[in-house]
């Protein structure tokens, strides 16, 4: 994770949780603030759907707010959040299989896009082209993740990603560490033979960029 | 050296987690397994080339953390709820009870409620409480009343009592009348009458043990009739069977007799004719 400031605010929030489990409403809505991008960016890299990781994003700080208040300690707050962004991403994926249908956007994703995605990128400022190649390679590299099983692909976004530790991955899953590594193993193993078989190394990248 | 590490160990070390001596003594398998040193070096490649993936920018949408939640908790409670719905209700009787014009007055240990004006009270007179009776006055009038009582009862019961003897002589006379009457019409009755009655009965008994003789004789001898015809024609039957069997079995003993003598013959002509070899069987046996 970049060490920008929001970020460093995140790290030493304790005495904004406390406040928050203390019932203090502000407090809970600078959380919102603080956290609200990460929790999208977890459900986004789970799904690669703007749609339902909004969904899911939202759903896990209205049921913060509802449930804060019953929280043990501060400290485990990160995983705690995490935990409820699982279940729900967990859930919209039952739905999902439940329903069955395909949505015309999926069917061919990314088209008609690129003026939005170039606007929402950070780092607008640079080369558009260059931009426009990096947002292309994050896609491809999210549909390899996409190739995943939900459950090493959640363990690989929390560790690579989010920046979990595993002991924290294992309270927010509810499973052992050694399983949580296993899964990581297993994860990147698979992830390099997608990456081989799509042609993706760290040179190829480099000429690409 | 036989330590292989497994993965849960091989992804902590890639993420720098294990302690010193772990770590030293993964990097010494390592070097002696160069290909799991060449998949763990894939596995880091896997790692830098995932970072090329970038977080999305999102603006969080505002979540309405119901702030006021407070100051109307307790415009909401239940108890506040039901305490102003009663208070409700008692104004409103009190506004229709002002219109209606009521009238509450307490007097003398009574509370009048009216409507429209207020009612003539009722002066109630009450007498005065009779003073001056001792228990044995009160004895002699409960005694007096229930001397009262028992002879009323005593009266009834007198004349109950004569009512239903009247009833009973009145039954019993109109029975024995009927009785009377009965016997007399039995006694009228004359002895000829008697006599005639008798010889009816006789003579009806008489012409009806007639009619059963005859009766009985005419089927009697038809029945003897038929039995000697059919005897006669059984017998008739029979004889002609045992014509028939007579005739068969003299017919039978004719034919035994002549084959008989056929054969005889026969025995005579062929002993006639060799009597060298008889002669010899004879000797023989």
């Amino acid at each position: 994770m970049a060490g920008t400031l929001p970020d460093i605010a995140m790290m030493h929030s304790d005495a904004l949780i406390a406040r928050a489990r203390e019932g203090d409403k502000n407090a809970q809505g600078k959380l919102v603030q603080l956290w609200y991008k990460r929790i999208y960016n977890f459900a986004y890299k789970f799904f690669f759907d703007h749609d339902l990781a909004m969904e899911a994003a939202q759903k896990t700080f209205i049921s913060m707010h509802r449930n804060i208040e019953g929280l043990q300690e501060v400290t485990r707050f990160r995983s705690w959040l995490y935990t409820i962004a699982v279940n729900y991403c967990r859930e919209e994926v039952r739905k999902k299989k439940a329903n069955r249908s395909v949505s015309l956007h999926e069917l061919r994703p990314g088209e008609n896009e690129e003026s939005y995605r170039w606007e929402a990128s950070s780092n607008r400022g640079e080369n558009p082209e260059k931009q426009l190649r990096q947002t292309e390679l994050s896609d491809l590299l999210q549909q390899c993740l996409m190739e995943l099983s939900d459950e090493q692909r959640e363990v690989v976004i929390m560790k690579e990603y989010e920046g979990l530790k595993f002991r924290e991955i294992a309270e927010t899953l509810q499973i052992s560490e050694n399983t949580v590594k296993s899964r990581m193993y297993y994860g990147l193993d698979g992830l390099k033979k997608i990456l081989e078989s799509k042609n993706i190394t760290k040179e190829t990248i480099g000429y690409e960029l | 050296m036989n330590y292989k590490p497994d993965e849960a160990t091989l992804i902590s070390y890639l993420y720098g987690e294990l302690d010193a001596k772990e770590t030293e003594k993964v990097l010494n398998y390592l070097n002696q397994n160069p290909e799991e040193l060449k998949n763990l070096q894939q596995l880091m490649d896997v790692r830098n080339v995932l970072k090329h993936t970038e977080d999305k920018e999102v603006i969080a949408p505002p979540i309405f953390m119901d702030q006021a939640s407070d100051a109307s908790r307790f415009w909401h409670t239940n108890y506040f709820r039901t305490i102003m719905s009663i208070a409700a209700s008692f104004l409103l009787l009190l506004v229709a009870a002002r219109l209606i014009g009521p009238e509450i007055s307490y007097s003398k240990g009574e509370l009048r409620i009216s409507f429209n004006g207020a009612a003539p009270v009722e002066q109630i007179q009450v007498q005065p409480s009779t003073s001056g009776l001792t228990p044995n006055d009160v004895q002699e009038m409960i005694n007096t009343s229930l001397v009262k009582n028992n002879e009323l009862i005593s009266t009834e019961w007198e004349r109950n009592n004569n009512k239903l003897q009247a009833t009973l002589r009145t039954n019993l006379a109109t029975n024995s009348a009927k009785i009377d009457d009965l016997m007399k019409v039995a006694s009228q009755a004359s002895q000829d009458q008697v006599r005639t009655f008798v010889a009816g009965l006789q003579e009806d008994n008489l012409r009806l043990m007639k009619d059963y003789l005859q009766l009985s004789a005419k089927d009697q001898k038809v029945y003897v009739e038929n039995l000697l015809v059919d005897f006669s024609k059984y017998l008739q039957e029979q004889r002609k069977q045992d014509l028939t069997l007579f005739q068969t079995r003299m017919s039978s003993i004719e034919k035994n007799t002549d084959q008989f003598k056929q054969e005889t013959e026969q025995i005579l002509a062929s002993i006639i004719s060799s009597p060298e070899s008889t002669f010899k069987k004879v000797n023989n046996y």
